[in-house]
């Protein structure tokens, strides 16, 4: 039979069916007359005859029923038999159906948020022609530090065409284009000519905008920027816009979805040669990252070895320190590549994620259970009415499907609503100054997705309801029609196992929510060592540093404005070899760059000795200021001041670090130990601050007190970093906001481990309650016997509450242990986190307890409720 | 009245096939057209006549319209397909075939 007409006789078999009924009738009718007539003609009477006739067919309703099995769509009418009796059985219990399809939906859909955030940024490819060709390149030295190109080394690779049929190179550009904070691209010309790829509108960057150093000042915009920053202006082609005081023409929008190579998404390309306009200076100077396009039929190691070899050649001339030992390839495929590293990360999130999965069908399982050992008396009358055991099992696979399609809808929902809600809660919640930094790759459900959620409701419906009715269909017949089955079926071990499983998760979560808690209240309520309200820093390049420095002073008077290499709260400091003179050991020890006002702008004291003069600030002199705890460290319980540190040369710097040119520098100053690297390591433990003015190349900052308003100062700074040049700044904002968003970190986690961990609790204590329910339903016999000989109330609560007591002390007791065993992995991650924190451990386990008791005293009080008489009458 | 004869599986749809071969039929009267073939060897029930009917019909080798029987009663009319014609031809085959087989190996001392 063809599709078509199995479907049209589907339809036939749905529309007529009442007329092929009674067809069927009229035909055994008919037959029932003509035999009639028959025997009235052989001379029976009417009467006799139609006995008689009634008698040889056997029945009218078995033969119909015999008819009705030939027909090829019985099979159809079970179905519809069954979902209807399906719907009733589930409509009359509406408790135990709403919690299955939120249960189902809950795991479901926490999955399937995870799964969509784990498929755009590592799984889902590149929206480019064959994006699985492209492999960011470099070679690595012998301290295992990736090399970073400069224009001719890469151009010397494009030329080699040795494994790549192209490439391209590009360099981060983080600044403001026209008062939009923007990240951008300096790209090579053939940057989107070897991608392959088109623009929305006007035309793409191309070979020629990059063919002369300082020329081709055009820009491609993203299609995101466009739409968010310049209002989606139709006009925009052909405007000139501000990068770094430099008037540039757009000429291209890319097109919607493309964010360029690697994890930042970029929001502007701009030619490679426009460089040296807008990003001067040293501390600017090229570093390059260069992709390439496999040669087709070239294998990724087959590639490594060739550019092992030809790396080593081109290092061969190098100091020892920088010649290429290794190389590394990384798919430039997906945003982020799926390294071995970054999945061993990710581990965690992933585990709990798990747990609360596991947790939701552990009560899944508990409740399907409990529901099919309620059913068994049911079951063994239709086995006893003739219900073959295929037939029975169909059936409950049947209402598994009816719990499986509403519970895919629930969890795309709640990863639909969880998702928005992420989104929301992050641009709500984020420093305004660094909104700009968040964006989120195209989230939207797609079919794979879709299809996962699908399959996998259906695959925990299937599992849960097969189970069950394979066990049921095994029962013994006489025992399921007294709906006795203590003898064939106990399944307490396993539920009591399921409830152990539960309590322990949530304990674990529960300790690891409030581990992290802790640590964040921990850090906010640090003594940082210095005042971030109403400071301000402004990043700015070499080419106008001296100018807004000085536009500042003329501003807001002298002293307003400090120059420093790198703003403190921006991660951990950077570090230098030194040594003490006097000693032989050298030490790698955090340094920074910052002119005499750093120490009275944020307000941290000079503890001893003086601040750098504007001599030495000004030459970039050979003294130090130490931290309290530096100068413990090299000089204890000795007098720092006048003693020297020595400064030793291990290699070529990076480029984007700045070094003394002196190798001694005599100690001038102890300032006061402050939180000056990263928020998650406390008080630096060592730090030496170099001076260094505005006039001086390599900074990278200017750091700014100013009273009022943050809106009113951050608009004063922009209005006088603007006179200075279009669009000058790089950067700016609060030292608050910096401060927040050193924080920020730890709030997500805690918001994501507090929401697993309460949805882990209120998981929990629905099973526990569900589990106690039904034990308290079995054993109502018992508790009447024992309150007809006496027991009181209170006895018969205490039996109850002490079961769920024992599983929720074993839960509890295994969630500490495994909290204790994972507490290593993280014990030396951050100064800031305690994994041992016993106060964590005290409350997360307390709750847990809590939950437990309260979700079976409900139970027990019914429990307690059991009418003596009534109980024993039943059965 | 002669002793009902189970009937071989397959062996009701031949003789149902070759009772409707020579002109369409109603159920009784293909039942007493068998009975009349076979001599009243083979009694075909309603229980099991009509059930083989459906089948058939639905396999697409009868196919079925109602009229009017002799004696002026609606009755429901069965008539053969081609491919029943097909169908016909081929079981015959297969009997004839089988039977062969049977008798001689029932001859065989």
């Amino acid at each position: 039979m063809s599709l078509f007409n199995r479907v049209s006789g589907i339809w036939r078999w749905l529309v007529h069916r009442n007329r092929v009924e009674a067809d069927l009738h009229g035909e055994l009718r008919a037959y029932l007359d003509q035999l009639s007539d028959e025997k009235i003609r052989q001379g029976m009477t009417a009467s006799d005859a139609r006995r008689a006739a009634l008698v040889e067919i056997g029945g009218i309703e078995q033969v119909k029923e015999a008819c009705r099995d030939q027909w090829s769509l019985r099979w159809f009418d079970s179905v519809v038999a069954d979902v209807h009796y399906g719907f009733r059985g589930l409509a009359r219990t509406p408790v135990f159906f709403l919690t299955v399809v939120i249960t189902i939906g809950l795991g479901l859909g926490l999955n399937t948020t995870l799964f969509t955030l784990f498929d755009a940024y590592v799984l889902r490819p590149l929206s480019v022609p064959n994006p699985y060709s492209l492999y960011e390149f470099t070679w690595t030295n012998r301290a295992g530090n990736g090399h970073v190109f400069n224009w001719p080394e890469a151009e010397s690779l494009r030329r080699q065409k040795l494994v790549f049929t192209d490439v391209l190179t590009a360099q981060r550009l983080l600044t403001r284009v026209d008062g939009n904070q923007l990240f951008g691209q300096l790209v090579s010309g053939n940057y989107f000519t070897m991608l392959g790829l088109g623009v929305d509108k006007g035309r793409p960057l191309l070979p020629g905008d990059a063919a002369t150093p300082s020329s081709g000042a055009v820009m491609v915009l993203g299609y995101d920027a466009w739409r968010g920053k310049f209002g989606a202006d139709p006009g925009i082609l052909g405007r000139k816009v501000y990068l770094r005081g430099h008037a540039v023409e757009v000429v291209g929008i890319a097109r919607p979805g493309f964010t360029g190579l690697g994890s930042i998404p970029a929001e502007f390309w701009v030619p490679l040669t426009l460089a040296p306009l807008v990003a001067p200076g040293r501390q600017d100077a090229l570093f390059l990252t260069v992709t390439g396009r496999l040669k087709p039929g070239v294998s990724v190691q087959q590639a490594g070895a060739a550019l092992g070899v030809w790396s080593k050649q081109m290092t061969a001339d190098r100091p020892e320190s920088e010649r290429a030992v290794g190389t590394m390839l990384v798919s430039r495929a997906t945003m982020i590549p799926p390294a071995p590293d970054l999945l061993a990360a990710m581990t965690p999130v992933f585990v709990a994620f798990a747990l609360v999965i596991v947790i939701a069908c552990a009560n899944v399982a508990n409740m399907m259970l409990a529901r099919a050992l309620a059913r068994q008396r049911e079951i063994g009358i239709r086995v006893s009415l003739g219900a073959g055991r295929s037939r029975l099992i169909r059936q409950l696979l049947t209402e598994s499907l009816l719990l499986a399609v509403p519970s895919a809808l629930v969890g795309l929902a709640i990863s639909e609503l969880t998702l928005w809600l992420a989104q929301h809660a992050v641009l709500a919640t984020i420093p305004p100054a660094y909104a700009f930094a968040f964006h989120l790759p195209d989230l939207s459900l797609d079919f794979r997705i879709f299809g996962f959620v699908i399959l996998a409701a259906l695959g925990a419906a299937l599992l849960f309801g097969l189970i069950p009715a394979i066990q049921v269909t095994r029962s013994n017949l006489t025992l399921a029609n007294r709906g006795d089955f203590s003898g064939s079926f106990r399944k307490s071990r396993l539920r009591t196992a399921l409830v152990v499983g539960q309590v322990t998760v949530c304990v674990l979560l529960l300790i690891c929510s409030a581990v992290i808690l802790r640590s964040r209240e921990h850090m906010s309520r640090q003594d940082l060592g210095f005042q971030t309200r109403g400071v301000f820093y402004i990043r700015v390049s070499d080419a106008f540093r001296t100018r807004v420095a000085e536009r500042l002073r003329q501003d807001l008077g002298s002293g307003a404005a400090a120059t420093v290499w790198r703003v403190p709260l921006h991660g951990r400091l950077r570090t230098l070899p030194v040594s003490p003179v006097g000693s032989f050991s050298s030490m790698l020890a955090g340094y920074n760059f910052v002119s005499p006002e750093y120490f009275p702008i944020l307000g941290i004291p000079i503890v001893a000795g003086r601040n750098f003069t504007p001599e030495e600030a000004r030459a970039e002199g050979a003294a130090v200021i130490l931290s309290e705890a530096t100068a413990r460290l090299f000089w204890p319980n000795r007098n720092p001041l006048g003693q020297s540190i020595r400064i030793a040369r291990d290699g070529p710097p990076n480029q984007w670090d700045k070094r003394p040119s002196y190798l001694t520098a005599t100690v001038v100053g102890v300032a006061r130990d402050a939180v000056s690297g990263y928020i998650g390591d406390g008080v630096d433990s060592t730090c030496i601050y170099f001076p260094t003015s505005a006039h001086a190349p390599g900074n990278e900052s200017l750091l700014v007190r100013m009273a009022g308003e943050t809106s009113t100062a951050n608009r004063l700074l922009k209005s006088a970093v603007d006179r200075v040049a279009p669009a000058a700044a790089d950067q700016m904002a609060a030292m608050d906001e910096v401060l927040a968003i050193q924080l920020y970190p730890f709030r997500v986690m805690f918001w994501i481990s507090l929401c697993l961990g309460g949805l882990a609790l209120l998981l929990a204590a629905t099973g526990i309650y569900g589990v106690t329910a039904y034990l308290v339903n079995q054993r109502t016999k018992e508790f009447g016997i024992r309150m007809a000989l006496g027991a009181t109330a209170g006895t018969i609560i205490r039996a109850v509450l002490s079961q769920s007591l024992r599983m929720a002390l074993w839960g509890a007791a295994l969630g500490i242990l495994l909290a204790l065993a994972i507490s290593p992995f993280f014990a030396h991650e951050m100064e800031a986190v305690d994994p041992y924190d016993g106060f964590a451990y005290l409350t997360g386990t307390l709750l847990g307890m809590i939950a437990a008791l309260a979700a079976s005293f409900f139970p027990s009080c019914r429990a307690a409720r059991i009418d003596p008489a009534a109980s024993l009458r039943c059965d | 009245m002669a002793q009902q004869t189970n009937l071989l599986q397959g062996t009701l749809d031949l003789l149902i096939l070759k009772a409707l071969a020579v002109r369409e039929m109603h159920g009784l009267g293909i039942s007493r057209r068998i009975e009349q073939m076979t001599n009243g060897t083979f009694q075909v029930k309603p229980g099991s006549l009509f059930p083989a009917l459906h089948r058939m019909a639905e396999a697409g080798w009868l196919s079925a319209y109602w009229g009017e029987s002799e004696s002026n009663r609606r009755a429901k009319f069965y008539r053969i397909t081609t491919s029943g014609m097909r169908q016909l031809v081929t079981e015959t085959e297969q009997w004839e075939r089988i039977s062969l087989g049977m008798t001689s190996a029932l001859r065989t001392t």
